[in-house]
C-alpha cells in the first residue's frame, strides 16, 4: 500500500545501506525506550518513546524493502553525485572548528574557520578574504556578545580584560 | 473613553511611539537569527530597562515581541534556516519561491498577512479575552493529548512524495522530543549517564541542522552554479493576490489565536496546523505544496503572528503565561511592581488598553519596517555562494550555541546537520522531524497524565473522550481527518464508494 | 588595530600582575540556574541592577538551564576560582546527592548571599469539597484514591512537602505530574486536579483573585500576606520538626575564590538586598528576605539539606542515603 505513494524510480548509491543502518538504529533505540521501563505501565516513562520506536521500526523496515527493489541509478557515482570531497572536505573543517572552540576561544577560531572555508571556496585574493573575514566577525560579534551578551567561548583571548581595558581608555 | 485614552497611549507620545519603533526593528532581526531568540531578547531587556517607566520598557518589549515573531520568516525564506520553530512550516513554500528569485514578492506578501494574523490576534484579544482565556483552561490533559495527535498527523501533508520516509521521520522526530530527564518522573531516558543529556535535545539546534547546515552542505554540489538573480521589482503584493488570499489568512489567524491562547501550546504548533489547514482547503493551487505555494506561505505567517495576540489572552487575564515569551513579560510586570494575575484587570485596568494599544503599533510598524529594506535583505541569497556559505555555518554556530550558552548544543546542531545532509540525499523530509520533536512533550505528557488520572484504564479514558463537547469534537476530528486524508480513504474505501 | 594591540597587550600586563585588592576589574558573568521568565530569573535579575550600582562593574546575566540546576552548577565550578563567574541559584542543588543527580551541592561551594525564602502552601481548586485541612485530610482518607494531586517531579518542593504530610498522615491519592508549579496551577484552575502545594509567591493573586483556595501554609505561623490561612501545625502539630522550611534563592562562588573578591561580593549583595525597591518587591510576591551570608547561611544549608534529604530518603524514592554523604539526621 505505502509502496505506490512513493514516486521514486531508482535508488542513489548508499542509500540501501543507508536504509539498513536506519532499520538496525531503530531496533536499537526500540531496545533503549524498553530498557527505559519495560512493559509496566501505560503511563510509564517508557511507553511512548516505546511506540515512537516501533512505528520507526515499522517505517524503515517498509522502506528498506522498497529500496531493495528499486534498480540502481544508472551513472550515479556515490563519491561524485552523492558525496563530493568538497562536502567532506567542508564537514571535516566545521568538525575541526566546533573542537577547537572552546580552547581556543570563539575569536581565533571562527577566524581561521571563516579565513580557511572562504579562501577554499571563493578563491580570491588573500587581502579580499581577510576583509571579508574580518567584517564578518566584527559584525557578529558585536551582535552576539555585545548587544545580545552571549559569553561566548573565551578561550585563550582574555576578552573580558580586553573590552575593561578599552572600556578604561574611553573614560 | 478611558479604554480608547489607554489605547491611544502609546500612539500619542513620541517617546513611546520611537521605543515601540525601535523594539520592532530590532525584533525583526532578533527573530531573524537563529539561535537568538525573543524569550532572550525580552529578558536581557528587563535588565536594561529596570530602571525605566514600566509603559516605555514595555512599549520596547511588546515591540521585540511582535517584530521577532514575524522576523523568524526572513531566514526561512532566504536561506531555508528558520529564525524560530514558529517559522519552520514558512521555509517549506518560502524558500522555493527566493530559489525561484521570487524572494521580493514572498517577503512582500508574508509581511502583509504576517500583519494581518497580528490585527486578528489584536482583535479577538481586545473584545474576548476573558470568554477565551476561561475557555482556554478548560482544557484537560485529554484534550491537549488530543491536539497532539491531531499535530502528529500533520506528517501526512509534509512528507512529500513518500509516506513511509514521512512516518519514520515523524516518530523518529518524536522521540528525539523524548531524550532527557523525564519532567514527569526524573527518570533518564535515552541519555546513556551523561548530564549535558538529561534536559534533552533542544528543538532549535535540531532545527538549524536539519534546515540550515544541511541546505548549506547541499549548496556545495552547485558551487558552479549562476547565482539566482532576484527579480525584486514587485515587493509589495497585488492588490487581487490579497483579496484571494485573505479567507485563507483569516481562517489560519483564527487557528493561531486559539491555539496560541492555550497555555500549552504556541506559535510553533499554531503555524504548522495552519500549513496543514491550507494544505487541506486549496483545492488545486497554482503550484504545488513544496514547490513554492502561496498559500503555504500565507498560512503559517497569518498563523505565527495571530499567537501574539492569543498568547496575551490567558496572560493579561488571568496572569498565566501563553507562551514563553509572555511567561517573561509576566516577570518584567513583577520587576516594575504590578501584580500580574487575575487582578490585574482590576488593579491596573489600563494595562490592558495600553497592551492592546501598543500591540496594534507595533503591527504597524510590523508592516512598515517590513515592507522596507526588502531590496537589501534580497541580496543576500545573490552573495556568492563562497562566501555566503561559510557564513551560514558560522552564523549556525554560534546561533546553536547562543541558545543556551552550551557547547552540547554545538554538536546536536552538526549532528542533525550530517543526518539531515543523508536524508535530505536520499528522498527524506526533515520537516516531520522537527514536527515530531516539538510535538513530542505535548502528547507524552498529556498522554500519561490523562492515562494516570483514569488510573491506567484505557477503557476509561476511551468513555470520557464524550464526557465533554470539546473531547467529543477533537476525537471526531480526528477520526475523519484520518479516514478522509489517508490512504485508507483514498486507496480503499474512495474507489469503493464512488463505484457504488 | 594598533589600539586593540596596545589593549590587548595590556591586558595581558594587567591579568597577570593584578592583585585582588582591585577586585572587580572586569564585567562579572551571573549564571542563573533557570530559564527566562522562572521565579530565579525574576529574582535574580531584580537584584542585578543594584548590585551592579554597588560593584561599579556590569553583571551580565546568563540562563543556563539543565539538570535541575547541575549542568550550571558543574559549569561554575568548572570556571577559574577568581570571583568573575557568580552561580544564581535555588534550592534544588541541595537535593543532588541523595537524588543521584551530581556529586556536588551547596556544601561544596562559597555563599555569598542567601536572597530570600520562600513558604509552601496546600491549594485546592475552588469547587473542592473540602476547605480546611483537616476537611481534606478526612474527605482523602474516606475517598482513597480518588483526589489528583499534582507534582513537579521527584525532590520538587511539591513532592517534600508530600512527604512530610506522608510522615503524619496515610492517603492514598493520585499523583498527576506537570513540568513547574505554573503549569500544575494552570491545570488546578481548569480542575484537571484537585490539589496542589505550591510555593506561596506562585498562588498569592490567584488566591486573592478567588480563583483557587488555599487549604493551609505549610509553616508555623500564620502569613502576614494571607492572615486567614491557618498554619499546617494547627492540625498535624507533628509537622513542627520540618517547619520552617522552603525553597530559597541563593548566589554562590566557586570554593577557593580569593577573600578581598569574597569580601566585596558579600557586602554589595548585602547592601543591593536592603534597597527598598527590592525588599518591596519580594515582600509583595511573599518571599521571606533572608540577606545572610557567610556562617549563618552555611548553617541555614545544611538545615535545608539534612531536613530534605532524609524526608525524601525516609518517603522512599532517594537513590542514596543520606549517610553516605555525611548529611546528618535533623
Amino acid at each position: 500500500m505505502l509502496s505506490q505513494l512513493s514516486a521514486q524510480k531508482t535508488r542513489k548509491p548508499g542509500e540501501r545501506l543507508f536504509c539498513l543502518l536506519l532499520v538496525l538504529g531503530s531496533v536499537y533505540l526500540f531496545w533503549q525506550a524498553y530498557s527505559i521501563a519495560g512493559f509496566s505501565e501505560l503511563s510509564s516513562a517508557g511507553a511512548f518513546p516505546m511506540a515512537a520506536s516501533a512505528v520507526m521500526i515499522l517505517a524503515s523496515s517498509i522502506i528498506f524493502v522498497n529500496t531493495l527493489k528499486l534498480p540502481a541509478a544508472e551513472g550515479v557515482r556515490f563519491i561524485y553525485h552523492c558525496f563530493p570531497p568538497v562536502v567532506a572536505i567542508i564537514m571535516a573543517l566545521i568538525l575541526v572548528y566546533a573542537v577547537i572552540l572552546e580552547n581556543l576561544g570563539f575569536i581565533l577560531s571562527s577566524f581561521l574557520f571563516l579565513f580557511i572555508a572562504i579562501q577554499f571556496l571563493y578563491r580570491r585574493s588573500v587581502l579580499t578574504t581577510l576583509s571579508i573575514t574580518l567584517l564578518a566577525l566584527i559584525v557578529v560579534y558585536i551582535i552576539f556578545r555585545l548587544v545580545f551578551q552571549v559569553v561566548l567561548p573565551e578561550g585563550i583571548v582574555p576578552e573580558r580584560d580586553i573590552i575593561a581595558s578599552i572600556k578604561a581608555l574611553w573614560r | 473613553m478611558d479604554a480608547l485614552n489607554f489605547f491611544a497611549m502609546s500612539w500619542l507620545s513620541p517617546e513611546l511611539l520611537g521605543l515601540t519603533a525601535l523594539g520592532t526593528f530590532l525584533g525583526i532581526y532578533v527573530g531573524a537569527i537563529p539561535g537568538l531568540s525573543v524569550t532572550m531578547a525580552v529578558s536581557i531587556l528587563i535588565s536594561f530597562t529596570f530602571s525605566w517607566d514600566v509603559n516605555n520598557a514595555l512599549c520596547l518589549m511588546v515591540g521585540v515581541y511582535m517584530g521577532g515573531v514575524y522576523g523568524g520568516s526572513r531566514t526561512a525564506i532566504l536561506l531555508n534556516i528558520p529564525g524560530a520553530p514558529s517559522a519552520i512550516a514558512t521555509a517549506l513554500d518560502g524558500y522555493p519561491l527566493a530559489k525561484k528569485g521570487l524572494a521580493g514578492e514572498a517577503i512582500g506578501l508574508s509581511t502583509v498577512m504576517s500583519v494581518v494574523g497580528g490585527f486578528v490576534g489584536i482583535i479577538v484579544l481586545a473584545l474576548a479575552a476573558p470568554t477565551i482565556s476561561e475557555f482556554a483552561i478548560t482544557f484537560q490533559p485529554r484534550d491537549y493529548m488530543m491536539l497532539g495527535i491531531l499535530g502528529i498527523m500533520l506528517v501526512g501533508s509534509l512528507s512529500g512524495n513518500s509516506l513511509a520516509k514521512g512516518i519514520f521521520a515523524g516518530a523518529f522526530g518524536l522521540l528525539i522530543g523524548t531524550v532527557g530527564l523525564d519532567p514527569m518522573t526524573a527518570e533518564e531516558r535515552f541519555t546513556f549517564g551523561i548530564i549535558e543529556l538529561w534536559d534533552g535535545i533542544n528543538p532549535v539546534a535540531v532545527m538549524i541542522g536539519l534546515f540550515g547546515i544541511s541546505e548549506a552542505l547541499h549548496q556545495l554540489h552547485h558551487m558552479d552554479k549562476a547565482i539566482i538573480k532576484q527579480k525584486i521589482a514587485r515587493i509589495i503584493p497585488k492588490g487581487s493576490d490579497v483579496k484571494k488570499y485573505l479567507p485563507l489568512s483569516l481562517q489560519t489567524s483564527f487557528i493561531g489565536v486559539i491555539v496560541g491562547a492555550l497555555p500549552g501550546t504556541g506559535g510553533d504548533i499554531a503555524a504548522l496546523m495552519a500549513y496543514d489547514h491550507a494544505k487541506r482547503v486549496t483545492k488545486d493551487p497554482e503550484v504545488p505544496f513544496g514547490d513554492g505555494a502561496k498559500e503555504g506561505l500565507i498560512a503559517p505567517e497569518s498563523a505565527n503572528n495571530a499567537a501574539v495576540g492569543g498568547a496575551y489572552i490567558p496572560m493579561l487575564t488571568l496572569g498565566i503565561p501563553g507562551d514563553a515569551v509572555t511567561a517573561v513579560f509576566i516577570g518584567a510586570l513583577f520587576i516594575h511592581g504590578l501584580n500580574p494575575g487575575p487582578l490585574l484587570m482590576v488593579e491596573q485596568p489600563h494595562m490592558f488598553w495600553f497592551t492592546v494599544g501598543n500591540l496594534t503599533l507595533a503591527n504597524i510598524f510590523v508592516l512598515i519596517f517590513g515592507l522596507t529594506g526588502i531590496r537589501l535583505f534580497s541580496k543576500i541569497v545573490e552573495c556568492p555562494k563562497g562566501v555566503l556559505i561559510p557564513l551560514i555555518f558560522l552564523l549556525s554556530i554560534v546561533g546553536a550555541y547562543a541558545i543556551n550558552n552550551a557547547l552540547t548544543d554545538i554538536w546536536w546542531m552538526l549532528a542533525f546537520g550530517g543526518l539531515g545532509y543523508f536524508m535530505r540525499l536520499y528522498g527524506f523530509p526533515v520537516g516531520p522531524v522537527i514536527l515530531g520533536v516539538i510535538l513530542s512533550s505535548l502528547t507524552d505528557e498529556n498522554w500519561r497524565r490523562a492515562i494516570l488520572t483514569e488510573r491506567n484504564s484505557m477503557a476509561d479514558l476511551f468513555l470520557n473522550l464524550f464526557s465533554s463537547p470539546l473531547s467529543t469534537l477533537l476525537f471526531v476530528t480526528i477520526v475523519l481527518i484520518l479516514f478522509t486524508q489517508t490512504p485508507i480513504w483514498t486507496t480503499w474505501l474512495k474507489p469503493k464508494w464512488t463505484k457504488k | 588595530m594598533k589600539k586593540t594591540t596596545i589593549a590587548l597587550l595590556a591586558a595581558f600586563s594587567l591579568s597577570s600582575t593584578a592583585s585582588f585588592a582591585d577586585y572587580p576589574s572586569k564585567d562579572i558573568q551571573g549564571v542563573i540556574m533557570w530559564g527566562a521568565g522562572g521565579s530565579t530569573d525574576t529574582v535574580m535579575r531584580s537584584i542585578a541592577p543594584h548590585v551592579e550600582k554597588e560593584l561599579g562593574t556590569d553583571l551580565i546575566l546568563t540562563n543556563k538551564s539543565g539538570g535541575v540546576g547541575a549542568i550550571s552548577m558543574k559549569y561554575v565550578n568548572k570556571k577559574k576560582a577568581d570571583g568573575y563567574t557568580l552561580l544564581m541559584g535555588a534550592e534544588n542543588p541541595q537535593m543532588h546527592k541523595v537524588l543521584g543527580l551530581s556529586n556536588i551541592d551547596y556544601s561544596d561551594m562559597t555563599p555569598i548571599s542567601l536572597l530570600a525564602r520562600g513558604t509552601p502552601m496546600i491549594m485546592a481548586r475552588n469547587d473542592a469539597p473540602y476547605n480546611t485541612m483537616q476537611e481534606f485530610i478526612d474527605y482523602a482518607k474516606a475517598n482513597p484514591n480518588k483526589v489528583k494531586i499534582g507534582s513537579t517531579g521527584k525532590g520538587g518542593l511539591t513532592s517534600i512537602v508530600l512527604a512530610m504530610l506522608a510522615s503524619q498522615v496515610k492517603l492514598d491519592y493520585i499523583s498527576i505530574p506537570y513540568k513547574g508549579d505554573g503549569p500544575a496551577l494552570t491545570a488546578l484552575q481548569g480542575g484537571a486536579i484537585d490539589v496542589m502545594p505550591a510555593v506561596l509567591g506562585a498562588a498569592i493573586e490567584q488566591i486573592k483573585a478567588g480563583r483557587m483556595k488555599a487549604l493551609s501554609m505549610v509553616d508555623v505561623e500564620r502569613n502576614a500576606l494571607l492572615p486567614d490561612v491557618a498554619p499546617i501545625t494547627d492540625t498535624l502539630p507533628g509537622m513542627k520538626s520540618y517547619l520552617p522550611w522552603g525553597p530559597f534563592f541563593g548566589v554562590f562562588v566557586k570554593k577557593g575564590t580569593p577573600d578581598e573578591a569574597i569580601e566585596k561580593l558579600q557586602s554589595a549583595f548585602q547592601k543591593a538586598a536592603t534597597n527598598p525597591e527590592f525588599v518591596s518587591l519580594m515582600q509583595n510576591r511573599g518571599y521571606t528576605i533572608m540577606n545572610t551570608s557567610g556562617e549563618a547561611a552555611s548553617t541555614f544549608l545544611e538545615a535545608y539539606r539534612s531536613t530534605s534529604s532524609w524526608l525524601v530518603h525516609d518517603a522512599g524514592f532517594s537513590k542514596f542515603s543520606p549517610e553516605k554523604f555525611d548529611i546528618r539526621k535533623p
